[in-house]
């Protein structure tokens, strides 16, 4: 079966490649934090034993166990040596488990939030970093690319106000066009609020009170990603188209004397793939400044949860957040390498001659 | 030769040289022009620009003229060293694998793809997140360079890779020059034009990226950089404030010095990549 | 490498002096075409400078001259291509007796590109648009000449044509060009250029990319071509003498803009009267097997930037028997032996000096 459908080949072949990927995700975020010199739990370790001794010592009992430091015994009471330390497990020991529990679902339990789970914490976040970040990098990938190839085809003015333009915009770093919405906007002019995901007399919930407030909170944040990701997505677009223009085949349909509306169709669809290919290289840097926005903006999706860990130097709340954001790329990339696939022949017909 | 003079004509090219130009003079002569002092409180936090200081102070009270001057040197001296690691890693990366092919090639490629996909914020965070007290310019430059190579590994791979093809190349291999030769005599002298091109832009790029990682809390433990401006106006709350000289000015320059080298490279573009000529 | 094209009764036209206006069977006339373009600059480069000629039917007439000579701008002026920064300056062409000239370039698209005068593209193999499939391109092109013409139809006839190019219709119009090898890709090309039956196919150096058996095969689709009436006359353009000897009926050499020997492929390889035009098939004659002993005749320089008007001769520079009065001398086309020749000393034994095809 698999050796006559070319397709099915790729799509199992790819998601092979995505697992593989993902392992190891998983493995650089387990062992990049713990690279450091200080292991940050011996530093809340640390805090909690000075104090009283009995209720010092449980704290500790319950860290160790929680975080799978500690060789736990057949009762799950923590194994000490002969003068009261706790045998610590291996960090082999502790990567598989970490391995074990990621696979579950369980990301461990917060430092600075004790004792909630550092999945609940990004169930509260997610919605909002997927709601603002999905329909914004898609909406502005389709209208950048459009104002990208409209710049090609019609040069002139069109071109000579757009490009430099576009140009600009993607030069600035994703969070000053933050700095500077929130700066205009939303302290100089008030038009929009300059903080904050949702009105803070409301609760999250869905109402239309709630939801009309969370929309309000939306329009600043939107924008700014979306200035951003159709700046770049234009100037590469027209870069693109400029060069498709340029082909043989563009000359050849020119000489067979057809339309040029059709010509144009031709561009674009055959600009749009390398466009794909380039939207699925370019989404880890675009949901980091996108991230990055919501920082500013007091967004509370996972911007905010990061950057509330790093402070607080919540690491399992750290890891948890990097792992979810590269799963979420490594899914996006996923889905863009399927659809190009799907849309270039070209691609096809490599896989159909097994020259993947 | 006749491509650089070609160069110069270039409007844009002018602007951008004109403009990098610029914040470098800043950091190089500003402590020579201004009086420089960082450690000095002078005043009030947050007092608005006057006479005496340009700029304003801090939320410490100290000169923001200063603390811009001193953040400028931090953040191009990241950037420029980020980007020298960078284009130096990737280059080599892509040229050996582009010229070597084969299974070499295939490694290379796959790990440059690994890197690739996990995002490299998340990268940054996971490493700099670990090295608390000991994050210094120097490291934070370190592993922007090591993670950023990705784009230039892949951009020389592919030029690389098209000129194994070409005869002289291939002459050379006949003639049994080792692949050190080859890459040092064959290779790389038509790809300097382009790798130049990769250094801006990576450079470019690490300046970016060291803003946007200070701005996260995880910028350089005990010096100042452009980063750290932005985000200590963010968290002792400039920005609600309205304090624009604590964050306007350092977010002008990191605008500044990157659009400037990414004209400077588009320019370069246009005059050594024909196909874009118009 | 020789092409032997097969034997066929071709119409032996003979090239006449100024053109006569339009009868007979004349499918394409070029009268004193002038076709310049414009730099970046802002200079004027007159890049044909007073062409004529014309083309009857079953006629195939090969251009030769080295680049920059004005072929390609030549064809392009035959085409009503005029897309800036090329412009017409003066001068009629005329296919099947209507004038093309000063035409909107929308009514060139839909009367004239494709339906009277077709090209094959020289790079043929990338002239197919990757991501569509034949069937689908080709039928873009009949659409864009009729819109009325209806899914079935279209198909029909497509799969009529190409079968009757040698060509396994269905797979191949089902097909993207990836899939395809090379020689039947150019197979397609001629189909989709020759679909709307067009008098006159230019054919751009057809084999300048081709291994030596699918050059072969090309030549001979094309001469199919004209056999079934498809096709009624070729321009054709090329640099392999081969070529210009087994398939062209008349040959013109082109340099600086004009023609400067035009008469049938006998009288311009072995007798040429026009020192470029004897150097040039003298150079190209000698990589032919059998001609081992002949050296080849080096032309050297450049030939002249058309900015500026030029006095005399304009090959007068580079040639090897100039004449102290060749500079300043006009020189014009006029018949000498049979054949329109530009040179003041066509028919004297100056012209012998230079190493010819003879």
């Amino acid at each position: 079966m698999l050796r006559k459908n070319p397709t099915l080949r790729h799509i199992l072949g790819r998601a092979a490649w995505y697992f593989v990927t993902f392992l190891v995700a998983v493995t650089v975020n387990f062992f990049l934090p713990r690279l450091g010199d200080a292991n940050p739990i011996d530093a809340i370790l640390a805090k909690t034993n000075a104090g009283d001794s009995a209720g010092a010592r449980e704290k500790e009992e319950a860290y160790l166990r929680q975080f799978g430091l500690a060789e736990v015994d057949a009762q799950g009471k923590v194994i000490r040596t002969a003068d009261g330390k706790p045998v610590r497990t291996g960090l082999g020991k502790q990567f598989v488990s970490y391995l074990g529990l990621t696979l579950q679902g369980d990301l461990g339990t917060s430092f600075l939030q004790f004792p909630k789970p550092v999945s609940e914490i990004i169930k509260d976040a997610l919605p909002w970093t997927l709601c603002l970040q999905l329909p914004t990098i898609i909406f502005g990938w389709l209208v950048g690319n459009l104002l990208g190839a409209l710049a090609a085809y019609k040069r002139g003015v069109f071109d000579r106000i757009i490009y430099p333009l576009a140009l600009l915009v993607s030069a600035v770093p994703a969070f000053c066009v933050g700095i500077l919405m929130v700066y205009y906007f939303g302290i100089k002019l008030e038009w929009f609020p300059a903080v904050g995901g949702y009105d803070a007399g409301t609760t999250p919930e869905l109402s239309a009170d709630f939801v009309s407030s969370a929309a309000y909170y939306y329009v600043m944040p939107f924008l700014s990603i979306f200035m951003i990701v159709v700046g770049g997505q234009s100037i590469g677009m027209r870069s693109m188209v400029i060069y498709e223009l340029g082909t043989d085949y563009v000359k050849y349909a020119k000489l067979l004397g057809i339309k040029e509306n059709k010509i144009l169709l031709y561009t674009f669809r055959n600009a749009m793939l390398p466009q794909l290919t380039g939207l699925a290289l370019a989404l880890g840097a675009m949901v980091g400044g996108a991230l990055i926005t919501e920082i500013i903006f007091s967004y509370p999706g996972l911007g905010m949860a990061i950057l509330t860990a790093i402070q607080g130097n919540d690491y399992p709340v750290i890891t948890g957040c990097t792992l979810l954001i590269t799963v979420c790329v490594l899914v996006a990339n996923f889905s863009v390498d399927i659809l190009v696939g799907f849309l270039d022949p070209r691609i096809r017909a490599a896989q159909a001659a097994g020259t993947q | 030769m006749e491509l650089v003079k070609g160069l110069f004509k270039i409007p844009a090219f002018l602007l951008g040289l004109f403009l990098f130009g610029a914040t470098l003079a800043l950091a190089f002569l500003g402590p020579i022009v201004f009086h420089v002092d960082v450690s000095t409180r002078v005043g009030d936090p947050y007092m608005a620009p006057s006479g005496a200081h340009w700029l304003g102070t801090d939320h410490l009270g100290i000169d923001m003229l200063s603390m811009l001057v001193m953040g400028l040197r931090a953040s191009l001296y990241v950037g420029f060293l980020a980007g020298v690691v960078a284009t130096i890693v990737g280059t080599l990366i892509g040229v050996y694998g582009g010229y070597k092919g084969g299974l070499l090639d295939d490694i290379l490629t796959v790990l440059t793809n690994l890197f690739l996909v996990i995002p490299t914020l998340i990268v940054l965070i996971l490493l700099s997140s670990s090295m608390d007290k000991g994050r210094s310019l120097t490291l934070i430059a370190l592993i922007i360079g090591g993670t950023t190579w990705t784009w230039s590994a892949r951009a020389v791979r592919a030029q690389s890779s098209s000129l194994r093809a070409r005869d002289h190349v291939a002459l050379a291999r006949i003639n049994g020059f080792s692949t050190l030769e080859i890459v040092l005599e064959q290779i790389l002298p038509y790809l300097l034009s382009y790798i130049f091109m990769v250094f801006i832009l990576q450079t470019a790029t690490a300046i970016l990226t060291e803003a946007t990682i200070s701005m996260l809390g995880l910028g350089p433990y005990d010096s100042i950089s452009l980063g750290k401006i932005l985000n200590d106006a963010k968290t002792n709350e400039a920005l609600i404030g309205g304090k624009w000289w604590a964050f306007m000015p350092a977010m002008v320059l990191v605008t500044v010095i990157a659009f400037s080298l990414y004209v400077i490279n588009t320019a370069m573009e246009g005059v050594f990549n024909p196909r874009l000529r118009k | 490498m020789t092409v032997s094209a097969p034997a066929r009764p071709l119409e032996q036209a003979a090239p006449g002096p100024a053109p006569k206006p339009a009868k007979s069977n004349a499918v394409l006339e070029v009268d004193d075409l002038r076709v310049h373009y414009v730099t970046r600059f802002g200079h004027k480069i007159q890049a044909v400078d007073g062409v004529t000629f014309s083309l009857k039917q079953g006629e195939i007439l090969g251009i030769a001259g080295e680049s920059g000579c004005g072929k390609t701008t030549l064809v392009s002026g035959c085409m009503g291509l005029y897309i800036p920064p090329l412009f017409h300056t003066s001068g009629d062409v005329r296919i099947d007796g209507k004038s093309i000239v000063g035409m909107t370039l929308e009514q060139n698209r839909k009367e004239v590109l494709g339906q009277k005068i077709a090209m094959i593209p020289q790079g043929a193999l990338n002239s197919l648009n990757p991501t569509r499939k034949i069937k689908d391109m080709a039928a873009d092109m009949i659409l864009s000449h009729d819109e009325s013409a209806d899914k079935k139809s279209i198909n029909d006839r497509l799969r009529e044509r190409f079968t009757r190019i040698g060509l396994d219709a269905d797979h191949v119009l089902n097909s993207y060009p990836v899939e395809l090898p090379a020689g039947t890709k150019q197979r397609c090309v001629i189909g989709i250029s020759t679909l709307l039956n067009p008098k006159v196919v230019v054919a751009d150096e057809p084999t300048s990319a081709l291994d030596v058996s699918t050059q072969k095969a090309v030549i001979k689709l094309l001469f199919e071509l004209m056999d079934q009436e498809i096709i009624s006359s070729m321009l054709f353009i090329t640099h392999e003498l081969p070529l210009l000897r087994h398939v062209s009926s008349s040959i013109a050499v082109m340099y600086a803009g004009q023609f400067v020997e035009y008469g049938t492929t006998e009288q311009v390889i072995f007798e040429g009267r026009q020192p470029y035009s004897r150097a040039l098939m003298g150079s190209m004659l000698s990589a032919e097997p059998g001609q081992k002993s002949r050296k080849p005749v080096a032309i050297e320089g450049a030939p002249p930037k058309l900015d500026k008007p030029i006095p005399g001769c304009r090959f007068a520079e580079r040639c090897p028997v100039a004449q102290p009065d060749c500079k300043t001398t006009e020189q014009v086309l006029r018949v000498v032996a049979g054949r329109q020749v530009r040179c003041k000393y066509a028919d004297t034994e100056v012209i012998e000096q230079v190493g010819g095809g003879l």
